[in-house]
């Protein structure tokens, strides 16, 4: 591995490094600016001052979040919803994935499964059926309105379904051979051999669970079960645009939206324990990497 | 809904029960209804005898409702509390006995969204709040209980008050063949009126006068723009603050067209209607003098007065420039000086806006107001058992307006005003608070002495207008003192301005107050477009002859169709 | 017999998943007749008038139409192009970083502005962009004119474009990302021996070790064909880019103004879910002749 590097090589490392870290700085500008308003007066703000850097540096934001017990509630269905929606979805999706990884000799059944699933990727009733269905089923209410509805991703187990199938053939025949049938093939087999892949898919599927609202909105009916974005989007939200003109509770509305630090700060930490998650993840990228070239 | 098992029912309520008078204890007593406790007795003892507006019933009456809710506007409330824990709830339930169960809340920027599934599943609450749309589908449907004779003998005397405040007008508009189907919370649309704000501050500093013509108003935005009237030797100011929407719902031009004789349109994306010379309704939208206008905005476009990127600056973005100094004239309503121009003063305590009648090309010029204004009705589902109940719900409202009530829920006890539906607050709100605060003032009193619904209001906005002129800022920030005070009680502030537009007639009516016509629900999407590309390119300098073709489009384009059902509506429909 | 025997676990594996979609999936999908209604949520969907085919004429003979699916298409092609292309370079630029904390910063932050929502970040590009932001002051600087890029019709287009695959560029990337992880080292190793310097081994190894994913990511892409990001475009557009920038969501959005329009919009959903199930399915079989590869 200690060849010398010849200058073309040097030459684009150099440039490789630069350019990525301005890449990351583009990603990182937005959270600076949330941050920057944040951490400003309310005036500095409302007029629009606050670019990079705090103006009239404040912790008035965070310190009146930190007394929020709406902020804190939802936070906890979160966490809820994220634990108990990813176990749910990640479980259906690594046992869906599975056989439908197998070849058509294998599982003469597969084509019709799989076009079972795929044509929900295209073809959805829209929002009226759907509720309709989980009032139905009495979810209405629950966090199970949260999960069930949506708690085989097709999208992600077609992914996981192509990360199976890299997998080796000689393994599985070998355990089979061994007397090992499908389902211990799976556990055995299949679960730590695909960490790396359960690890980028049940990152997807933590920050689609952390990230959706608009189902909250929908099937809960009292604000005190919202999860936190659910929470923060009736934050964001400005006034109907097709409003002719503004009564006096609307007015109050818009007095009340004026706080926008605290809106910022609101938004910043609704986002902060998805990021802390993150790392923490990749290390599992690395680590099924090593195992899989050791199985080699 | 689950179903909930009749004696789990029972439970709860016996629970509830207990709880309440557990812990209502003798505070509760102090701010007892007015309903004398006799009266109840003599309720439940000979029937419907002598139906009490306030009075309790015998048995425990469950309401459902849905609600679509903002945050509660008291800082002070308690944090972490849900609507169904709302004070007032509590306290209907022990005056009337009346127990209110929401099947849903929602933020109500979303309320539409969640009641259209909650109509599509069939699963609507006795009292709904509904917008005039969804009042016309439940209407054909055959959904909504008649509500003449509960409001003939439960109406309070305050509530039949406010609905005769405007002559009947807005509770004829929701009857149909006599049937009254909807009670109405109207506002006086005069509060639509256009004027215009501007820095008094800044005319000082470049020695000008307040605008009367489109010329002078002209000259003092040019000079706005370039003459540096902040002063603070930066050429970083402009003369006239807008956004996107041309029409909307403020800093917006609706007020910069009246001034040219032109009404293209309320501010809901449709055309306004006048009245033409033929005594047929005309589309303001398409009239000659816009093409004026435009010509006048593409000029000062042209020479900076607008924002080159006005186009993309949504409300948000156009209030920066307000509270940041860098405009000093808005077109709008009353209420600026509540929001934002409070916190204009607020970061700039120099900056000093007052309000001026449109200036038109000689002279000032008419502004064009609405016949109702009115986008909440209540109705009760027909298959609720107690339809009198959402009218006694109603004057429960207005009676804990009252002084030994409003001192008594505070916000801290958890008591949200803006939760509680049904709720009518008075039609004519604005001017009472005009007229008794300026009362208060004129006789130097220290308490205002009015105790009936409308204490509250009143009484908010004298105690900010004292701190106010007496710099006091112990209770709230000089702006916010001073919004108050300028937008409702001052005489040449916000409402004592349009009061005077109102009462010298200096106004124009929008005829057309039915709802969007059918041809408006299928092509008002695409009408809508073509006028905000049109208008906008002219603006930004296309050529002022695209004015015509867009008239031409928009005649081709169901324009023709329109004007026609808005006519048949005029002539069969309309309260002339 | 046997091999239906043999069979049968993996039936079992697919059984939840199969039920969740038949209940959650398909049963909504009663909700299709709306396309073919005069949809009044009062009525439902049993006593809802039928129209025909009336929904699709009307909105097929809408004036702008033709120009909105242009629109369409030509923003969901490119971001669907560029939101391969990107990201694979940045994974394959990614691989080359010896230093793994800094490849795990990076990427990282590339991840971040997945976080936020458009109604966040839309403001925060607009500002961006506008004659005060800083990309002007750049430009500025330099001695040329100003731009407005916001309210230029050839500008407008490229931004939208640009900051979708901004956005997302950091979940195909981690993909991506994956399935290298995925190959085999040893195969490196043996180039290596032989020779091969870094830019073969990325062109003869790693870049046929991630075809497949590529192949699915590009199929699946193609499901979306129509879908060029509501949210996005909404919250960004005005009046002077609707020229260049309406899409057909947008529009049906705009059509719903005074009315909420239910036939219209069911029309419209079902004709994107008809195109996208035909882009994929002709890809699929594409995939698989040529290439002899199921993605799914």
């Amino acid at each position: 591995m200690l060849h010398k590097q010849s200058l073309s090589r040097k030459l684009f490392i150099v440039f490789n490094v630069l350019f990525l870290t301005s890449i990351t700085l583009l990603g990182i500008i937005p959270f600076v600016h949330l941050l920057s308003i944040s951490l400003s007066s309310n005036t500095a703000a409302m007029a629009g001052e606050v670019k990079l850097w705090p103006v009239d540096f404040t912790w008035d934001a965070y310190v009146y979040l930190g007394e929020k017990v709406e902020f804190f509630r939802s936070l906890v269905v979160s966490v809820e919803r994220v634990v108990l929606g990813s176990a749910v979805n990640m479980l259906l999706i690594f046992i869906t994935a599975f056989p439908l990884s197998k070849s058509n000799d294998q599982f003469r059944f597969r084509t019709v499964y799989v076009w079972i699933f795929a044509v929900t990727m295209f073809f959805g009733g829209g929002l009226i059926p759907t509720y309709i269905i989980v009032k139905d089923t009495g979810l209405l209410d629950s966090i199970w309105a949260l999960i069930l509805p949506g708690a085989l991703n097709v999208w992600n187990m077609v992914l996981m379904l192509n990360f199976f199938r890299s997998i080796p053939k000689e393994l599985d025949e070998a355990a089979t051979i061994d007397g090992a049938g499908h389902w211990r093939v799976l556990w055995q087999i299949y679960l730590p051999i695909s960490l790396p892949s359960i690890a980028t898919i049940g990152l997807f599927t933590i920050v689609g669970h952390w990230n959706a609202w608009f189902d909250g909105i929908l099937y809960l009916n009292s604000p005190d079960k919202y999860p936190l974005q659910t929470y923060l989007s009736t934050l964001i939200m400005s006034l109907n645009a097709q409003m002719s003109s503004m009564s006096v509770e609307q007015l109050k509305v818009m007095e009340n939206l004026s706080e926008k630090t605290i809106r910022m700060a609101q938004i910043f930490m609704g986002a902060l324990p998805i990021m802390v998650v993150y790392p923490f993840l990749q290390k599992y990228f690395v680590k099924g990497m090593t195992v899989g070239s050791v199985k080699e | 809904m689950r179903k909930i098992r009749p004696w789990k029912m029972m439970l709860a309520v016996t629970m509830i029960m207990s709880l309440l008078s557990a812990c209502g204890g003798p505070a509760k007593e102090a701010g007892a209804p007015s309903a004398p406790k006799g009266n109840t007795e003599n309720n439940s003892a000979a029937g419907e005898t002598a139906p009490d507006p306030l009075g309790k019933y015998p048995e425990t009456v469950v309401v459902t409702e849905v609600l679509g809710y903002n945050p509660p506007e008291d800082p002070r409330t308690p944090s972490g509390i849900t609507p169904d824990q709302n004070a007032y709830l509590r306290d209907l339930k022990e005056m009337m006995n009346i127990e209110v169960k929401y099947k849903w809340t929602v933020p109500s920027a979303q309320y539409e969204q969640k009641f259209s599934l909650a109509m599509a599943s069939g699963d609507l609450p006795d009292v709904i709040e509904v917008d005039q749309k969804n009042y016309e589908k439940l209407k054909k449907q055959g959904m909504l209980a008649d509500l003449t004779e509960a409001y003939a003998i439960y109406a309070s005397p305050d509530l039949k008050s406010y609905m005769e405040s405007d002559g009947g007008f807005a509770m004829k508009r929701f009857s149909e063949d006599g049937k009254q189907l909807g009670i109405p919370a109207f506002e006086d649309p005069f509060l639509s009126t256009q004027i215009l704000w501007i820095r008094q501050d800044w005319l000082k500093n470049l020695g000008l006068e307040a605008p009367k013509t489109m010329d002078e108003l002209e000259k003092v935005a040019l000079a706005f723009t370039n003459n540096d009237p902040d002063q603070n030797g930066k050429n970083d100011t402009y003369g006239l603050a807008l956004q996107k929407n041309l029409f909307f719902w403020g800093f917006d031009v609706r007020g910069f067209f009246n001034g040219f004789g032109a009404y293209p349109s309320v501010g809901d994306n449709q055309s306004a209607w006048i009245k033409g010379s033929d005594g047929k309704l005309i589309p303001g939208l398409i009239q000659p003098e816009v093409k004026t206008g435009l010509g006048k905005l593409q000029q000062w476009y042209k020479d900076g007065i607008i924002d080159k990127e006005f186009a993309l600056k949504d409300e948000n973005k156009a209030v920066e420039d307000l509270i940041s100094g860098k405009v000093g004239i808005s077109y709008g309503e009353w209420w600026y000086p509540n929001w934002p121009l409070n916190s204009s003063v607020d970061k700039d305590p120099k900056a000093d806006w007052i309000a001026i009648q449109l200036p038109g090309v000689d002279g000032p010029a008419k502004s064009l107001v609405p016949k109702i204004r009115s986008n909440k009705i209540f109705v009760v589902n027909k298959k609720a058992k107690n339809p009198e109940a959402a009218v006694k719900m109603l004057n429960f409202y207005i009676e804990v307006g009252k002084k030994e009530f409003k001192d008594k829920n505070r916000a801290e006890e958890g008591y949200v005003y803006n939760w509680f539906n049904p709720r009518i607050a008075n039609p004519v709100d604005i001017d009472t608070i005009y007229m008794e605060v300026n009362k208060a003032l004129d006789a130097n009193q220290t308490e205002i002495d009015i105790n009936d619904a409308n204490y509250k209001t009143v009484a908010d906005t004298f105690k900010a207008t004292q701190d106010y002129l007496a710099n006091d800022t112990s209770n709230a920030t000089k702006g916010i003192n001073w919004g108050l005070y300028y937008s409702r009680a001052a005489k040449d502030g916000g409402w004592g301005l349009t009061k005077k537009i109102k009462e010298t007639d200096q106004f124009v009516y929008n005829e057309y107050y039915g709802l969007p016509t059918p041809t408006i629900v299928e092509k008002g999407g695409q009408l809508d477009k073509l006028m905000q590309e049109s208008f906008t390119k002219i603006i930004m300098g296309a050529s002022l002859d695209e004015f015509d073709k867009f008239v031409d489009s928009w005649n081709a384009l169901g324009g023709k169709q329109i004007i026609d059902e808005v006519n048949e509506w005029y002539n069969t429909e309309a309260e002339k | 017999m046997k091999s239906l025997k043999k069979e049968m676990p993996l039936h079992i594996m697919l059984i939840p998943g199969v039920i969740v979609t038949l209940i959650y999936a398909y049963g909504p999908m009663v909700g299709l007749v709306m396309a073919f209604q005069q949809f009044e949520p009062l009525s439902g969907f049993f006593k809802s008038d039928f129209v025909g085919w009336d929904n699709f004429n009307y909105v097929f003979h809408l004036p702008d139409f033709k120009q909105v699916l242009w629109n369409t298409l030509i923003i969901a092609i490119s971001k669907m192009v560029l939101s391969l292309l990107v990201p694979l370079i940045l994974a394959l630029l990614l691989n080359e970083l010896t230093k793994k904390w800094f490849a795990g910063f990076i990427q990282s932050a590339i991840f971040l502005p997945f976080f936020l929502s458009w109604t966040v970040l839309g403001g925060v590009i607009i500002e961006l962009f506008s004659l005060s932001g800083p990309i002007n002051g750049l430009i500025a600087s330099m001695g040329f004119e100003p731009i407005m890029f916001m309210l230029d019709n050839s500008w407008f287009r490229g931004i939208i474009i640009g900051s979708d695959v901004w956005k997302g560029m950091g979940y195909n990337m981690i993909i991506m990302l994956a399935a290298i992880t995925g190959i085999n080292a040893t195969l490196y190793e043996a180039a290596e021996v032989d020779g091969a310097g870094k830019w073969k081994q990325m062109l003869h190894i790693t870049l046929p070790g991630i075809s497949p994913i590529i192949i699915l990511l590009a199929v699946l892409g193609l499901g979306g064909i129509l879908n060029a990001g509501f949210e996005q475009i909404l919250m960004m557009y005005n009046p002077t880019v609707y020229e260049g920038a309406d899409i057909i969501d947008t529009f049906v959005y705009r059509l719903g103004m005074f009315s909420q329009q239910f036939g219209p919009a069911a029309a419209v959903g079902l004709f994107k879910s008809v195109i996208s199930l035909f882009m994929v399915s002709v890809t699929y079989y594409a995939a698989y002749k040529f290439n002899n590869y199921r993605i799914f």
